[in-house]
């Protein structure tokens, strides 16, 4: 009768089961989990000594506090020696992250996401295959290494370094970590002086917030705790509850519904008041991190959805109330701000030489937010509680500001506007990122230039030769991803035809001087992936090699709401030969420094010493020398990288456990003790000389050239529908994981579209139907989802799925100033599709932002 | 395998294939025993008013819905009394009924009685644990199994 497998019964892990401490591998929140492995015919009882829980398990749990074993938290696994075992991967009951054993579906599901040559992640890859025409055949590693190395440096010796080209993860948690994204930097930056790289779903090599980065404020500042203690919660382009759930509904919400009063007591200055918590959101959707407030207390609640592409207006707007209303920190500006930088952020983005009246009357035109709304967003955000007391505004922001247009302006627009507000460097306040996944950068200095190239473009017109995909499949991520895969896919195929009609042999040394030679003599291009699955990307590729993940190698991350730091276990083995990229990345390295040591070039050789590591702690102490001298007091620290986690060794984190410390650690001068750091810029911003820069915005020019087109030429009236784009709570990323999950495949079986009521009524579709939605970029088929989360007018859609992207969609614009994408606004055309032949099962027809 | 009127043997939806489930683990998973439970009349149910009661045992509150739309797993002349434990699967708060969906209230998840108890939305990961249901010759509606463990147990028979 289930529409996936249900048990009745957990198996009972005994006493003596290992219990390791870890952190879920998906998103930026970071929940703790413990993991306990034991062999498969052992079991423990139901009394609280007779099992490693230590729980009296004869009785029901109690809800909201007791033990969180659930069905997808259970999976039988088998070691690389053929035992079989039980692992249970449970929330953690001493995290400070997920309190009360909180998770979401994301993270419940950790056990179902191990290899197992018995259920759906037998697809994992198991050995480097290289591509023979159609196949891709089995090869040893020593094989694929002697490939991937020769052709890399027959590439650079031939066609220069440039001709290198790569798609990297450079993220934490899963798959990521501090370890593998440094062996990644050493051998693309030091090693092959590569400029041509583009982090994992983005087209080129950049940082996502250059616009806060270059006033002095790292995005990731504020603490889990601020968003307990602000009398103001702003989410500006982030749904928490989608997204960052457990942060949401541990730290957000209990605040929302006042039962952090008493925490809030201890930390505000005496006779400050306590206010109930407010809460703005600005997204065009109306999502359920907006309508679960709203059903609690709609008077607390501000909802602004402003038009696509308009929020850097819209900030500036609010930024120009809070100065004209007499609301902005005169302090902060004064002393902790460079006053030199002032005037043209006042000229510019305040435009203070326009009249109050008209500059909002032009804000409320561009961005259809209404000013009464802009001025009380202005007021829950800044004006002091009382003569005495500013308010604590903690402002979070995500892909809705960082996918928007003007990426660089949007962004400086945000924490202006949070500075000038006083909202920065007290409990309760900040202005940072809410985050996608987690974090874990250590990396040597980029080589290229800022801003930096787009290699999808660079590829795209037919250059490079060498393209390395790491973690990564952008043929569903990328922007404009149908061109993208289809311009490649022509490359790849090329490259595959000219080396059919060579030498037949796959040995090392006649493959490489064969691709080579096609090389020289065609458009193609070599492609290598590396994953954990033969991704959409893989399938295209000439040498794929197989990654270990999460749980199968020794990591560390920090999470994005308060830059913990902790170890995140090793529990099992790698499915078959699989390794982690680290030490693929330094098999490469050292058989590099060998043939260029062999070849006589002992300066190139040298390019490729230092990657002999034998575990992954040698390579987390590796990445920790990147890292300036952290002997330092608590004002000094505030100019540390963020990620700075110099002195800290696996040893520390293991006793630290689920505690873990907060990013940067620097050491104390007095007493040579670690140090971690709650908050940061509470005495000075991270700047030379400790003063947040001030910048001037770009004047409105409407929309880019790229999306603009569509509404000219007639073309206005086929592409109808702005689109936006966005992630599903249940599924992560592009559902690598999740595709093989069955209660996620169930609920989520086809990738969907959000369409108004109004909308879904024109255009003839109901819930469940299938529509095409199109642009010149490209199509896509989606299941309707009917709803009121858009304004009618708006389509949103899932952004990635196993089954299809809406990355098809994006236009090719990016920020002049970041080459950052505008992933989250383009104009589209829909029309009914015919559905599938079979229908799609049991997939509810609700919608997911209605709560009463 | 025998069945009688009072006490079924019921096979759980466990297989080697999909869960990885050695012979051993399997042999634990596979039979379990349910009692059939009269719950109410199927003419005494109201469209959209959930009857309370509970199911396997008397510690495991449950919910009995006439939904008036058709539904997984349903019975009836609609095919749509469907009955769920109300426990939310995600950390065991109960579920309220509210407009053809259970809602919980303590982190919001939803669920669609009518989809197999599916949450659609929120931080649970498994469906609501529905109950098997049949109406016997008199109209009354029978509990006689669960497919899914309720919340707080390590299984579902106390």
């Amino acid at each position: 009768m289930s529409v996936y497998e249900r048990r009745d019964s957990l198996p009972i892990p005994p006493k003596d089961a290992k219990a390791q401490n870890t952190v879920c591998q998906y998103c930026t929140v970071g929940c703790g989990y413990v993991v306990y492995t034991w062999p498969v015919g052992k079991s423990g009882g139901l009394s609280p000594e007779k099992n490693a829980f230590g729980v009296d398990l004869s009785q029901p749990q109690v809800a909201l506090e007791g033990l969180c074993y659930t069905e997808s938290m259970h999976a039988l696994i088998q070691s690389a020696n053929g035992q079989h075992m039980n692992v249970a991967i449970v929330p953690a009951a001493d995290s400070p992250i997920n309190l009360k054993r909180d998770h979401s579906s994301r993270g419940a599901t950790n056990a179902l996401t191990t290899y197992s040559g018995a259920r759906p992640t037998r697809e994992r890859l198991k050995t480097p295959l290289l591509r023979v025409g159609k196949a891709l055949v089995p090869i040893s590693w020593e094989e694929a290494v002697a490939v991937l190395a020769g052709v890399i440096q027959g590439v650079s010796d031939k066609f220069g370094p440039d001709a290198l080209c790569a798609k990297a993860t450079d993220h934490g948690g899963g798959g990521g970590g501090f370890e593998n994204n440094y062996a990644i930097g050493k051998l693309f930056f030091t090693g092959l002086q590569m400029k041509n790289v583009a982090i994992h779903n983005r087209p080129a090599y950049n940082s996502e917030v250059w616009g806060s980065r270059d006033r002095g404020v790292h995005e990731l500042h504020y603490t889990a705790e601020d968003a307990r203690l602000c009398d103001t919660l702003v989410l500006w382009g982030a749904n928490s509850y989608e997204t960052a759930s457990v942060f949401y509904t541990e730290h957000m919400l209990p605040n929302f519904q006042s039962q952090t009063q008493a925490e809030k007591k201890k930390v505000f200055s005496a006779g400050e008041p306590l206010e109930p918590m407010r809460m703005i959101v600005v997204d065009p959707r109306k999502t359920s991190s907006v309508a679960i407030p709203q059903s609690l207390a709609a008077e607390r609640v501000l909802h602004l959805r402003p038009n696509l592409g308009t929020d850097v207006v819209l900030t500036n707007a609010v930024a120009r109330v809070i100065w004209e209303k007499g609301y902005a920190d005169r302090s902060m500006i004064d002393q902790r701000s460079d006053t030199t930088t002032f005037a043209d952020y006042q000229a510019k983005s305040l435009m203070t030489e326009t009249a109050y009246a008209a500059f909002l009357a032009e804000a409320e035109k561009i961005t259809g937010v209404p000013r009464a709304d802009i001025e009380k967003a202005a007021e829950w955000m800044a004006k002091p509680k009382s003569d005495k007391f500013r308010r604590r505004s903690l402002i979070i922001y995500e892909k809705g500001m960082i996918w928007n247009q003007r990426n660089y302006d949007t962004i400086a627009a945000l924490v202006q506007m949070a500075v000038l507000g006083g909202n920065i460097g007290r409990e309760g306040t900040g202005c940072g990122r809410q985050g996608g996944h987690q974090e874990g950068y250590v990396r040597p200095g980029y080589p290229g230039v800022r801003p930096p190239p787009n290699v999808d473009k660079y590829l795209m017109e037919g250059n490079g030769k060498f393209y390395w995909v790491i973690g990564t499949n952008p043929y569903l991520t990328t922007p404009r991803s149908q061109q993208f895969r289809k311009s490649i896919n022509a490359r790849t195929s090329a490259l595959t035809r000219a080396i059919a009609s060579a030498v037949k042999s796959t040995a090392p040394a006649k493959r490489v001087e064969q691709v080579l030679s096609a090389l020289a003599s065609s458009s193609g291009l070599f492609m290598v992936v590396s994953d954990l699955y033969l991704t959409e990307t893989a399938r295209d590729a000439h040498l794929v090699l197989p990654a270990a993940g999460w749980g199968e190698m020794n990591l560390t991350s920090i999470n994005c709401n308060s830059r913990l730091l902790r170890l995140y276990e090793r529990f099992m083995d790698p499915p078959g030969q699989a390794k982690p990229d680290w030490e693929i990345l330094a098999l490469t390295a050292r058989k590099l420094e060998e043939a260029y040591t062999k070849a006589g070039k002992a300066e190139q050789a040298k390019q490729f010493s230092g990657f002999s590591w034998k575990t992954d702690e040698e390579v987390f102490q590796a990445g920790a020398q990147e890292f300036p001298d952290n002997t330092l007091d608590e004002k000094g620290a505030e100019s540390l990288p963020c990620e700075t986690y110099k002195g800290v060794t696996y040893a520390l984190l293991r006793s630290l456990g689920q505690k873990g410390i907060q990013t940067p650690v620097r050491k104390d001068p007095a007493t040579g003790a670690l140090v971690g750091t709650p908050r940061r810029y509470g005495k000075r911003f991270g700047t030379p000389d400790g003063k947040f820069k001030w910048y001037g915005t770009d004047p409105w020019s409407g929309f880019p050239a790229e999306v603009a087109k569509y509404f000219q030429g007639g073309k206005e009236k086929t592409y109808t529908f702005w689109l936006t784009t966005g992630r599903n709570q249940h599924i992560w990323q592009t559902g690598y994981h999740d595709q093989h999950i069955a209660q996620k495949m169930a609920a989520v079986p086809l990738p969907y579209v959000e369409i108004h009521p109004e909308d879904a009524k024109k255009l003839g579709v109901k819930a469940g139907d299938m529509v095409e939605v199109y642009n010149e970029e490209g199509s896509s088929n989606f299941q309707v989802h009917v709803t009121d989360a858009p304004k009618p007018g708006l389509i949103f859609a899932l952004q990635y799925h196993p089954r299809g992207t809406a990355n098809h969609l994006t236009s090719p614009y990016t920020d002049a100033k970041t080459t950052i994408p505008w992933y989250k606004g383009t104009r589209v055309a829909v029309r009914k599709a015919p559905s599938p032949a079979t229908k799609v099962p049991a997939t509810s027809p609700l919608a997911g932002n209605h709560f009463r | 395998m025998s069945f009688n009127r009072r006490e079924f043997i019921t096979v759980a939806a466990v297989t080697t294939t999909a869960t990885g489930i050695s012979r051993t683990a399997l042999a634990q998973l596979t039979e379990r025993k349910y009692p059939v439970t009269k719950i109410a009349k199927a003419s005494d149910l109201k469209t959209g008013e959930p009857l309370s009661f509970s199911y396997p045992d008397d510690n495991a509150p449950s919910y009995l819905v006439k939904l008036g739309r058709p539904a997984q797993g349903g019975v009836g002349k609609d095919k749509d009394i469907v009955a769920f434990s109300s426990l939310c699967t995600h950390m065991g708060c109960p579920v309220k009924f509210q407009e053809s969906r259970f809602v919980c209230p303590c982190h919001f998840s939803q669920f669609d009685p009518a989809v197999n108890g599916q949450c659609y939305q929120g931080l649970a990961t498994e469906y609501l644990p529905q109950i098997r249901l049949r109406i016997d010759e008199a109209g009354d509606i029978l509990a006689e199994g669960i497919d899914g463990l309720i919340w707080g147990r390590i299984e579902n028979k106390s």
